[in-house]
């Protein structure tokens, strides 16, 4: 490292004096050592990837992931095709978790608490230490973990049976008011299970699906099949039922923007004008009658005929209802998942769109089991506690008094792998491993279960353990042994026990799972429950808010963080808020009204008090919330959380009630008003949009469903005027509106010395705006395959960000009365590879052109930057290193680079490449194996269309009319940004989204 | 006296009596200067080592260390480069253009227009370098046979910058030191010791005989016919780097005439802002005379004039076009963000030249002075204008920006002043900053004069 | 006489600068160039690459690849593992130079890696899979030298430019292979 310093420094030098320094810094001045292995690994061919299945342990979704490995080192993830929960994608989160294997952070080894700092041990005494207090703890033992595989989880129950002690299960984010609601509803055990790609018609009630729930990737891509438009010109349509438009909303066709926690009566209303006429509802008739239509709409706030007309057209189904999601759980959230189930099983959805059980697993009774085991801890019953897997001192208010009973348990042991707010407090810190290092399982739903397998050697830098183990050996040591010396044999055994595999080879079943990445079992599919009636008093009413502020609160999972478990990810920090842009720090989402009412103008600082607590946080003005709310993400303001995290932005928690649910037990989101009052301070948000509106320029425009002509793709539209400007001009024109992304190169364009042109493919992507959800997973994936670095706040808010790809997000107001008060378009804007693209010409030294395969290619080690291409650029996907990024980034997060891509230096332009990598890569391999020089369609996918969850992205050999991108570019949506303006002959075609509304006028579309 | 002036009022120097005096008179410049001198060269000296330790600073971190970001991928850089190289134009255009049409007027002025020329190139030359985020690798622009078979790219603007700026900066140079050939032997005849012996190298042994005086008239008028072209294509090149691109608010047609005269008008305002101390401080009054500030504050005015024109067809075509973009660029230039620095342009280049109409401003020097500092001001925001606000709000509203210049590129900018000052306070010590031989061309012969006793 | 010293001046001037920029793309060169062309140190092993792989009477005449393992399905070629070479060793004491074989029965007792010295390396921004190149029939010795004669390897073979993109280009173009940048620049 100090070599690599000196050598920086004496470019620098050189620099100055003019002689020059290749991009990599000259890595080769000094003498470098080729280290061979001692016995090389069979599964290891230097310079070629090694791939792994696993389970993604990021969140408790359970997505079967595939692990890119080169010599040895995890440097990609990837969805696993087969899994039905990822079904090939991969969510931002899911990348992310790679810097938390990496993550400098991280705990060096097992350590013990000694007056006040922290001394490092080894495993041999810290076992032995844990296994005396557990003695002496005499039986009263307290697990609190967060989600674990099914085999973990009961090697738990089994290790707290034998010492003696009790488990609580503690998720910050759960969902188990729908859970008890449908156990209320049907007496079933388990959550029920939607399947969107089957509803023409879906309403929310507050549910996130795609921000983060339990399982984002499939109920996505369900999304994606049934709301966007088909080749017969139909469309599903989806209606978001709630005060404000989260991530999913923002893709919904119409919002109803109701009173905060009526969505009940919403639901019921729609239920009882459609039981009307059937007479249905069974135990619930009389909770329908009480909820007829305008009662509801007394209760929710909206007009009468809105529930009617959404009753309507939810009684045509096959159509969906789902209940509120973790930031809209209030205190009868239970009763509002109650009524969105009523109401599907009054339309009859039952059966087709959802499914009583075999959903996502979710813990039962998350937070009213942490109350007790606070009270347990607080009155000293408590000898050792263990945390596994959960943060409670930072994702529970300061009312719950988490810390205190925690701060009084006489041991505390804590298996964080890094430092976060409770292992602060704990006396002795078993790092686990990351869950790339580790053996697991996990069950994502019923039937589908799979096996995690390590993908690699655990970071040298981190002496870290598996839990499993850890509990092994001091179970044993305890002279109970649990069986299986190491976590390893036992889930062998496990699995030997817990499936029976069809042939009764179970080594072969073993290696067949390790190789697909999922086990799957057939399940019965539970036919059209009946409702039973409720055997708990609950009430459907919207709840009692607690203060007397004038505003409500809504505290909102972040779509990055989560609850705040990948804050000290820099991926996720400079990840862009897919709703609000906004990266690094928090903010107070406010309505334009609420706003100007107080004065306040976006980046003005305001106090947030509740009963309970109060915060101070930049404003940020969004149209998408009810006037008389206001918004905040939680996962910010950490107070010890690692380089990235800590003391960034606020956290939400602290103006929260500590308040379990009834009768579901989940934590009360949505509980108090608070007032806000300006401070007078002011502060730039790190926010990445330029501007919130098209300003009447045809980036995204839309096309009605009325529009679009029946049945078969037609031609794109015509393209006018630039022909005749030429011809007026007295240029030779080139063919531009006849121009496709396939017609490379231009006749009269300057490229006619790639003579074989026409027998090379040509690349070019396809992007059906009418699928893209905003998720972002594109760009975290992009930035993981492509070495972007992260820049940083203040860089951030020079607009110096690195992405390659970013999600644009831009409102088009329109009739109200049409599709609530927005419509948002989201597009990915990434470089367009332009035929006739205006960053080529004006490079200086040739640093980007254009390949034979009409990619627009940028040559790292050529650009002196002069950043004339980025002028010149009218998409502005260029991006520049301004500094040199890619040294900030700490040992060993840098392990995680891909080799097979250049690692830019400082004073050089860059921007997507087409994963320029991939296709080399593709193509040595048809070129060796003897089958010609272009790989077939799909054999290669960029990193982007590989993670989208709605698989709105393709990519291939536009010159190939088989080929799909070929397909979808002739859709009759076809457009290319900008193309008719400036005649860019862009390589990347989008297709217009598609609304049920009259798209306005003025936007060319 | 009186009488002599009222009856050689129709000469351009009319206080000029022998031709004696004007040897003197210039070459007393060259003598000993004072502490005021010392004082502005230290102040020079101090500014240019700011200049070179901000760059320094730059080129160790990183051009991150400027406020520059994307959109706005070029800023005071770029616009310092233009405004330089707009002052170095007026001086090959009064010393060639005006001696090809033989103006009166040009004498007294056009060693102090070339100088200024010359130094400005050298400033100029040093922001394309600055700008760029590889510096050690600028001499990639340069074609010439390597070892990696890469010629630079021949259609980009930026190339022919290289060119441009390159060949002006040598043929103002050459023509520059040419003409001084003369007075610098001049000088040579009256200094001593170590300027003796420089001079004597530097003025390649003149001794004003016929033949060399036949070569050097040759030589010169030949020079001159080479660097008129210059002055209109130097610019024009210039103008192309905006041109060429697609943003709104640079590819407009008019960019290559609109910069020339832009030049030509900052750079006639430069000389006026040089010449006026000069001429108090060296005494110069008797060969700078009002003649020859009237005649700079008519181009002034006319090229002020054209640049105005320039301006509203600008705002004009925007409008025409009917382009979304194109209209949203230049109403965002009048009332955006960026309002403070159009407005300035406006009315500093606009505006305040008008007053130029009226004889006695152009005949009071004070006034002169005061305009020609807020033309510079102003010109020097065209092109922050031009280059800042057309970048900022782009096609894509979405990846629309703001641009705030750093410390280090204040520093820069304000150190390009210094060393741009740094050598023209060497040039007035070390060369006559008044072409003495042709001054005394333009003088009436000596026979002609009446004896003074006649009176 | 004063003329004709200015104008020597002049052309040194000019020389000066010449010669400076000239340097200037050497010294540009030099940064892309590998490792310096010997070592004190040294390999770790004198490793007699002509005994293995050369054809002489007495050499083995092994194939490059049987311990270059991964030079045709790979961007590397590999550097063989201890265990190849002590697959061999443990049975073959080397006749001539016992002591280098116990350095490496050394290093395969300690389980630890040989730290071989690199010699041959392109810039890291330049991307060469060994495979096409293999596959497109060139031998290892045009650009790694008759490596076959070579005793221990300390310094590079004249016939290697990988300094030097020139080299490349010019072979990529008298044998028809692709001279597009992203060809290996990516």
């Amino acid at each position: 490292m100090s070599d690599g310093i000196k050598r920086r420094d004496f470019l620098k030098v050189l620099g100055v004096t003019g002689a020059g320094a290749t991009l990599t810094g000259c890595s080769t001045q000094k003498v470098e050592r080729l280290l061979p292995y001692v016995t090389e690994p069979e599964d290891i061919t230097p310079g070629v990837a090694t791939w792994y299945t696993s389970v993604c342990g990021g969140c408790s979704s359970g997505c079967g992931v595939w692990v890119r490995t080169r010599e040895g080192r995890v440097v990609k993830l990837e969805g696993n095709p087969k899994h039905p929960v990822s079904q090939g994608a991969l969510c931002t989160k899911g990348h992310a978790t790679l810097q938390h294997l990496y993550n400098p952070d991280r705990y060096a080894g097992p350590m013990v608490r000694e007056n006040g700092a922290l001394r490092a041990i080894s495993w041999e005494e810290a076992e032995a230490m844990l296994a005396d207090r557990i003695r002496s703890a005499a039986g009263n033992v307290l697990y609190i973990g967060g989600h674990s595989g099914p085999t973990l989880s009961g090697l738990v129950d089994q290790f707290v049976g034998a010492v003696g002690g009790r488990r609580v299960e503690y998720e910050a984010l759960s969902e188990a008011p729908l859970r008890e609601a449908a156990r209320i509803a049907f007496g079933v055990d388990g959550m029920p299970r939607y399947e969107l790609d089957q509803a023409r018609f879906l309403i929310s009630f507050g549910g996130d699906f795609i921000d983060g729930g339990t399982a984002p990737l499939s109920y996505q891509r369900g999304f994606a099949r049934m709301s966007a438009v088909d080749e017969h010109g139909s469309k599903g349509r989806f209606v978001y039922v709630g005060p404000r438009l989260s991530l999913t909303g923002l893709n919904a066709d119409e919002w109803v923007p109701i009173r905060p926690g009526s969505e009940a009566a919403v639901a019921l209303g729609m239920a009882s004008a459609i039981a009307e006429g059937r007479g249905a509802g069974g135990p619930y008739a009389s909770v329908l009658r009480a909820f007829d239509p305008p009662t509801a709409a007394e209760a929710a706030g909206v007009d009468e005929d809105t529930i009617r007309e959404l009753a309507d057209q939810f009684a045509a189904g096959p159509s969906l209802a789902m209940g509120p999601s973790v930031g809209a759980h209030h205190r009868n959230a239970t009763a509002a998942h109650l009524a969105a189930l009523i109401l599907n099983h009054v339309a009859g959805s039952f059966g087709r769109t959802i499914h009583a059980s075999g959903g996502p697993h979710s813990p039962s009774r998350p937070y009213a089991d942490m109350e007790e085991a606070i009270r347990s801890m607080a009155g000293g019953q408590v000898g050792v506690v263990m945390i596994r897997g959960a943060n409670p001192a930072y994702t529970l208010p300061s009312a719950s008094g988490f810390a205190d009973a925690y701060g009084s348990v006489g041991f505390k042991v804590s298996f964080a792998q890094a430092p976060d707010e409770t292992s602060a407090m704990a006396d002795l810190i078993l790092p686990d491993r990351h869950w790339l290092e580790s053996w697991g399982d996990s069950v994502a739903r019923e039937g589908v279960s799979a096996l995690r397998q390590p993908a690699m050697q655990p970071v040298p830098h981190f002496d870290a353990k598996q839990s499993g183990d850890v509990l092994l050996s001091v179970a044993s040591r305890l002279g109970s042994p649990l069986g299986g010396a190491t976590f390893y044999e036992y889930l062998r055994a496990a699995h030997q026990a817990r499936f029976s595999p069809p042939t009764g080879d179970f080594d072969a079943y073993w290696r067949d799972a390790l190789r697909d990445g999922v086990i799957l079992r057939e399940t019965p599919a539970p036919g059209t429950p009946e409702l039973r009636a409720p055997d708990t008093a609950l009430a459907f009413d919207a709840p009692e808010l607690d203060g007397d502020g004038d505003l409500t609160l809504l505290v909102y999972p972040s779509a990055r963080f989560g609850a705040g478990d990948f804050a000290n990810a820099p991926w996720m920090q400079e990840l862009p808020d897919p709703v609000s842009k906004i990266t690094w720090h928090s903010w107070l989402e406010m309505h334009p009204d609420a706003a100007e009412a107080r004065g306040l103008r976006e980046g003005d600082i305001v106090t947030v008090a509740s009963p309970y607590g109060r915060v101070d946080v930049p404003v940020w003005i969004y149209p998408g919330l009810r006037p008389d709310t206001v918004a905040l993400a939680m996962g910010g303001g950490h107070t010890d959380y690692g380089r990235w995290a800590t003391d960034k932005g606020i956290s939400a928690m602290h103006l929260l009630p500590a308040e379990a649910e009834q009768p579901s037990g989940a934590f009360v989101m949505l509980a108090t008003r608070v007032s806000v009052t300006p401070t007078g301070q002011h502060r730039r948000l790190a926010k990445v949009s330029g501007a919130d509106t098209q300003h009447d320029r045809p980036i995204a425009p839309a096309v009605a469903l009325a529009d679009l002509t029946e049945g078969a793709p037609g031609e794109a539209p015509e393209e006018h005027g630039l022909e005749e400007l030429q011809a007026g001009g007295g240029f030779v024109p080139v063919p531009a509106e006849g121009g496709t992304p396939q017609s490379f190169p231009l006749e009269g364009s300057r490229y006619g010395q790639y003579a074989d042109a026409e027998n090379r493919a040509r690349w070019a992507m396809a992007i059906d705006l009418d699928k893209c959800t905003g998720c972002s997973a594109c760009v975290t994936a992009c930035q993981a395959e492509n070495n972007v670095p992260y820049v940083g706040e203040q860089q951030v808010m020079m607009g110096r960000e690195m992405h390659w790809i970013r999600i644009e997000r831009y409102y088009e107001r329109v009739d109200a009365t049409q599709a609530g008060e927005l419509d948002v378009r989201l597009i990915p804007m990434l470089c367009q590879h332009c035929n006739n693209a205006p960053c080529e010409p004006v490079c200086p030294v040739f640093a980007t052109y254009h390949t034979p395969e009409g990619v627009n290619a940028q040559i790292y080690n050529r650009c002196v930057g002069t950043r004339y291409c980025s002028n010149n650029c009218p998409y502005k996907v260029r991006v520049f290193n301004w500094y040199r990024y890619t040294d900030a980034v700490p040992d060993p997060m840098n392990w995680q680079w891909n080799p097979d891509v250049t690692v830019r230096d400082n004073g050089v332009m860059e921007k997507c490449s087409f994963c320029m990598q991939r296709v080399r890569e593709a193509e040595n391999r048809v070129v060796l194996e003897g089958r010609g020089t272009i790989p077939p369609d799909g054999a290669i996918l960029m990193a982007c269309q590989q993670s989208c969850p709605a698989e709105a992205i393709v990519w291939g050999n536009i010159r190939d009319p088989e080929s799909r991108v070929a397909q979808v570019a002739q859709d009759q949506r076809s457009y290319r940004v900008l193309n008719e303006e400036i005649n860019t002959q862009p390589a990347v075609n989008y297709l217009k989204k598609v609304t049920f509304h009259e798209v306005a006028s003025g936007e060319h579309a | 006296m009186a009488t002599a002036t009222t009856e050689r009022g129709a000469l351009t120097h009319p206080d000029v009596q022998t031709l004696g005096e004007v040897n003197s008179d210039v070459l007393r410049a060259l003598t000993r200067p004072g502490k005021g001198w010392w004082a502005l060269f230290a102040l020079a000296a101090a500014g240019v080592g700011l200049f070179f330790t901000s760059w320094g600073w730059q080129v160790y971190n990183g051009i991150g260390v400027s406020g520059l970001n994307a959109p706005v991928g070029w800023g005071v850089y770029i616009t310092s480069f233009v405004f330089w190289v707009g002052i170095a134009h007026s001086g090959t255009l009064i010393s060639a253009i005006l001696f090809l049409f033989r103006a009166p007027w040009r004498q007294s002025i056009y060693r102090t227009a070339e100088a200024m020329t010359v130094f400005a190139v050298m400033t100029a030359g040093l922001f394309p370098l600055i700008h760029l985020g590889r510096v050690w690798h600028a001499y990639w622009l340069i074609p010439y046979p390597n070892s990696r078979f890469l010629w630079p790219n021949f259609k980009s603007p930026l190339l022919w910058d290289v060119f441009a700026v390159t060949t002006y900066f040598t043929v103002s140079a050459v023509f520059f030191f040419l003409g001084s050939v003369p007075d610098l032997a001049a000088a040579r005849d009256q200094a001593t010791g170590l300027r003796k012996k420089l001079y004597n190298v530097i003025s390649l042994g003149w001794r004003g005989t016929d033949r060399q005086w036949h070569h050097f008239g040759k030589a010169y008028i030949f020079l001159a016919a080479l660097a008129a072209p210059l002055v209109l294509s130097v610019h024009s090149v210039v103008s192309w780097d905006f041109a060429m691109a697609i943003v709104p608010g640079w590819h407009a047609t008019i960019f290559a005439p609109y910069f020339v005269a832009g030049a030509i008008y900052s750079g006639v305002a430069m000389v006026i802002t040089l010449i006026v101390p000069m001429r108090k401080i060296f005494g110069f009054e008797k060969y700078v005379t009002i003649k020859h500030f009237d005649a700079m504050a008519k181009l002034c005015l006319l090229t002020s004039l054209i640049v105005f024109y320039a301006y509203l067809t600008e705002f004009f075509t925007a409008w025409y076009s009917g382009e979304v973009v194109e209209r949203a660029s230049f109403w965002n230039r009048l009332f955006g963000p960026y309002w403070w620095a159009t407005w300035i342009m406006l009315s500093c280049n606009g505006l305040v030249p008008l007053m130029l109409w009226f004889k006695r401003v152009r005949h009071s020097i004070p006034a002169l002075f005061v305009i020609s500092i807020f033309v510079n001001i102003g010109m020097w925001f065209e092109r922050y204008v031009i280059v800042v606000t057309s970048l900022h709000h782009e096609y894509e509203p979405y990846a629309w920006g703001m641009y705030r210049p750093s410390l280090t590129e204040m520093g820069i900018l304000i150190g390009s002043f210094c060393w741009f000052s740094f050598w023209f306070l060497l040039f007035t010590r070390l060369i006559p900053p008044v072409a003495i031989a042709e001054l005394k061309e333009v003088l009436p012969a000596p026979l002609r004069r009446q004896p003074k006793e006649a009176h | 006489m004063k003329k004709h010293w200015l104008i020597g001046a002049l052309a040194g001037v000019l020389a000066l600068a010449g010669l400076a920029f000239v340097r200037v793309q050497d010294a540009q060169e030099a940064a892309a160039a590998e490792s310096p062309d010997s070592y004190p140190s040294g390999q770790p092993i004198a490793f007699p690459h002509n005994t293995h792989a050369g054809t002489e009477p007495g050499q083995l005449g092994m194939d490059c690849q049987y311990c270059h393992f991964s030079a045709e399905r790979s961007v590397d070629a590999g550097i063989p593992s201890v265990a190849t070479c002590v697959g061999c060793h443990q049975v073959i004491p080397g006749a001539n130079k016992p002591e280098e074989v116990a350095k490496l029965m050394k290093y395969w007792n300690d389980k630890q890696p040989i730290p071989w010295v690199r010699i041959y390396k392109i810039s890291d921004h330049a991307h060469y899979p060994h495979m096409r190149h293999i596959a497109a029939g060139l031998k290892c010795q045009q650009c790694h030298g008759e490596v076959q004669t070579m005793d221990v390897i300390n310094k590079r073979d004249p016939a290697w430019g990988g300094a030097n993109m020139g080299w490349c280009i010019s072979c990529h173009r008298t044998e028809g292979a692709s001279d597009n940048c992203a060809v290996c620049h990516y």
